[in-house]
């Protein structure tokens, strides 16, 4: 995996290297860019240097953090603008999965359950439609739709500036602690659904789980009544308020992948022996479909789903420009289009070890999930 | 031997077309991979016209070109000012002055000698639907069903250039992998980990901003991306079970050489597979392409992506169903033919997967 990630930054210092007329140089030239600013592009870049001591420079680069200046945004680094843009996107997109991830699943199990039927094929053709429909153009139909003719949503843009004006914090503190409250809310409620999974009876696990939701609910609203917390409420609302539009279009795209792999998964093991043997035994329709057969099918769903991030990544660069909401994504196409060499590296190598990441989850998940492997590994 | 030979070459006939005959039955059986392949004809239809119509001069080069062609439709108009403060009797408020078939004064400024009152001739650029534009013009006057044609044609080629170079690659590289194993194997693995990993849109991002990509090198950059990634491990699981099938060792007890057993007896045991890989890459070709034209990276004439891009920038999109013409049909069109091949990998997925099958 590591050798991988190594490959991985060379060749994509090799990718960028290839640009014609020595595109580090030729921006040099840039009359706007301060003389210091110059030299340490030059120092940082190694460029008076043969290419493969380059090529060792940006590695021993990428580990320091060191990519010179942006050639746009002058005094800042790109490290800057890159964590200034990726809670943003974080937050964006971990929405967007969990929910399109729970959607597709469900309306996945469904379609395989009702095989044959007249509702299957028309929640197949609406899923194929909206696995296949043109990104771009579904998103700005729905951006037209609803931020231009109903104007229930604005069109565009994470924040309101005016409402900004005299806010006593920047978005960023804001961004970093919904964050915060999102992942704090996913934990609690995962821990609340292992603890009543043992739990042989239905009853008493469906009120468990019922409970802990009204428990997050309210200790949420505390939360944001409370302190520190009220005074930022507007500001967040106004953020979550933006995230509304593009969430709803990105979900309606992105759940159609899991939904239609599911219903592949789920058709195959619905042929298993030990589904028969359920019904033979005599347990509700209900039961066997949530809990012996979509239990199987999960697996291979969950693995496509973290291959799917590294998608979700490049999905998130056109969202981002047709929602313009300023993540990494719009700063990757931005930096690439204003030819900002250093920012479109540095932002490139983030999206790759961001997809490395994502790899080593799906290893590390995948055996958990699947017993077999678990226990073969252990001997 | 002559005579044999003659008698083994027609019964190898014979049975690859009653193969033919039954997968086809098989895949006629499927009503979503029937309407795919409807509609993939379809396209195709639109693709092959328009090089005919031109040919036989039912469309003129200069009107119906879709990059260079030029029509000047025109229609006559009242010359009206309109007022600083609404309501007035004849206009209620600032957005019904100019009404239907008025045009304001001032917008007029190149003419002279125009007085209100007037009737004035005026070009309609984007012309709605007639009989002679069936899907109107767009604002430059370039006759919109051509465009549509000429994007279906883009499409087809790199769709399906793309998907046959990659699933070539592929195919081969995932056999090879499966059959000597080792350190070949290895290295085959990790190197399409490393394609999976690389984030692929960002990626055409950056090789489009230092090389004009026309439309025959993006097919080679996806067909090349497409080849190496996951399919080659999906390839190569199937090939590993191909290899411990019975036949292909009676095959190498009777002294077949590596190579031999290896594309006559094992490629066309992973061929469907890697056809249905085909099939499923041609939608994300033609996406990706889209894509890229759309936020205008590509050097090409005119594409879907592209017209899409066009009545963007020239800001018809946020017009909603008023110029429905250059919205509708060039979205609609990328999502139709994506589909369509989604469709037919599924149908095609039902004769070549014997576990799903209804029965």
């Amino acid at each position: 995996m590591i050798v991988v990630f190594f490959i991985f930054l060379v060749s994509s210092y090799l990718l960028f290297n290839a640009i014609p007329g020595n595109a580090f140089s030729n921006l040099l030239l840039n009359p706007n860019l301060p003389p210091d600013a110059y030299e340490k592009v030059l120092q940082t870049y190694g460029l008076d240097k043969p290419l493969f001591e380059r090529v060792q420079l940006y590695v021993v680069n990428f580990f320091k953090g060191d990519f010179g200046y942006s050639y746009k945004y002058y005094p800042q680094t790109p490290i800057e603008l890159i964590a200034e843009r990726l809670p943003r996107t974080l937050m964006l997109f971990s929405v967007v999965n969990i929910i399109s991830f729970y959607t597709g699943f469900f309306v996945g199990k469904v379609l395989a359950w009702r095989r044959g039927t007249k509702s299957e094929t028309w929640i197949t053709v609406t899923s194929v439609f909206s696995y296949t429909v043109f990104y771009p153009w579904f998103a700005l139909m729905m951006l037209w739709f609803f931020g231009y003719k109903l104007g229930w949503f604005p069109i565009g843009k994470f924040l309101y500036p005016e409402k900004w004006y005299d806010a006593p914090f920047d978005s960023d503190i804001i961004f970093a602690m919904m964050i915060k409250f999102v992942v704090v809310i996913s934990i609690l409620q995962f821990i609340a659904y292992t603890v009543s999974r043992g739990i042989e009876a239905l009853s008493i696990r469906r009120n468990i789980r019922f409970t802990s939701l009204v428990l997050i609910f309210i200790g949420s609203y505390f939360y944001w009544n409370t302190g520190e917390a009220l005074a930022r409420k507007p500001y967040a609302a106004d953020i979550a308020y933006h995230m509304i539009l593009p969430v709803l279009v990105v979900t309606i795209v992105a759940f159609a992948g899991t939904a239609l792999l599911t219903r592949t998964t789920m058709m195959e093991v619905l042929k298993e022996d030990y589904i028969l043997t359920a019904r033979a035994k005599g347990i509700s329709q209900k039961r066997i479909r949530d809990r012996h057969a979509a239990r199987t099918a999960l697996l291979p769903v969950v693995t496509s789903f973290i291959f799917t991030i590294v998608t979700i990544i490049d999905g998130s660069v056109l969202t981002e420009q047709i929602f313009s909401w300023p993540g990494m994504g719009q700063l990757l196409l931005q930096s690439v289009l204003n030819e900002d060499i250093p920012v479109a590296m540095a932002a490139f190598s983030f999206v790759g070890v961001f997809a490395l990441l994502a790899h080593l989850i799906a290893d590390i998940s995948y055996s958990y999930l699947d017993p077999r492997i678990r226990i073969k590994s252990q001997g | 031997m002559q005579i044999n030979e003659q008698k083994e070459k027609n019964l190898q006939k014979q049975l690859r077309r009653e193969a033919i005959n039954r997968n086809w039955k098989l895949f006629s059986q499927s009503k979503l991979g029937m309407i795919g392949l409807a509609i993939v004809t379809f396209f195709l239809f639109l693709a092959l016209l328009q090089p005919v119509l031109f040919f036989t001069g039912l469309w003129s080069q200069g009107v119906y070109n879709p990059v260079v062609g030029y029509d000047r439709i025109t229609e006559t108009k009242l010359v009206v000012e309109c007022p600083k403060e609404y309501p007035t009797p004849e206009y209620e408020n600032y957005a019904s002055c100019p009404g239907d078939g008025e045009v304001q004064k001032k917008m007029l400024y190149l003419a002279q000698g125009v007085e209100v009152g007037d009737m004035y001739e005026v070009y309609l650029q984007p012309a709605p639907p007639s009989i002679k534009h069936i899907l109107g013009t767009d604002s430059l006057g370039r006759d919109v069903f051509s465009q549509i044609m000429e994007g279906s044609q883009v499409a087809f080629v790199l769709g399906l250039l793309s998907a046959t170079l990659g699933v070539g690659i592929s195919t081969i590289l995932g056999t090879v992998a499966a059959f000597y194993g080792g350190r070949v194997d290895r290295y085959l693995m990790r190197q399409s980990d490393l394609v999976l990993m690389l984030p692929t849109l960002p990626l055409l991002f950056i090789i489009s901003a230092f090389a004009e990509l026309k439309i025959w090198h993006l097919a080679v950059v996806l067909g090349v991306i497409g080849g190496l990634g996951g399919s080659v491990i999906t390839i190569k699981s199937q090939a590993l079970q191909v290899k411990v099938k019975p036949f292909v060792d009676s095959a190498r007890i009777t002294g077949g050489s590596q190579r031999k057993i290896m594309f006559s007896h094992v490629l066309p045991n992973v061929a469907p597979l890697a056809l249905l890989f085909m099939v499923f890459s041609v939608t994300g070709a033609i996406a990706s392409e889209s894509v890229l034209s759309f936020l205008g990276l590509l050097n090409i004439d005119m594409s879907w992506g592209l017209m899409i891009y066009l009545s963007q920038t020239d800001g018809f999109i946020f017009s909603g169903l008023e110029y429905w013409w250059l919205i509708l049909p060039a979205g609609l069109s990328v999502t139709f033919l994506a589909g369509g091949f989604y469709l037919v990998g599924r149908g095609l997925d039902d004769v070549f997967n014997p576990r799903l099958r209804k029965r």
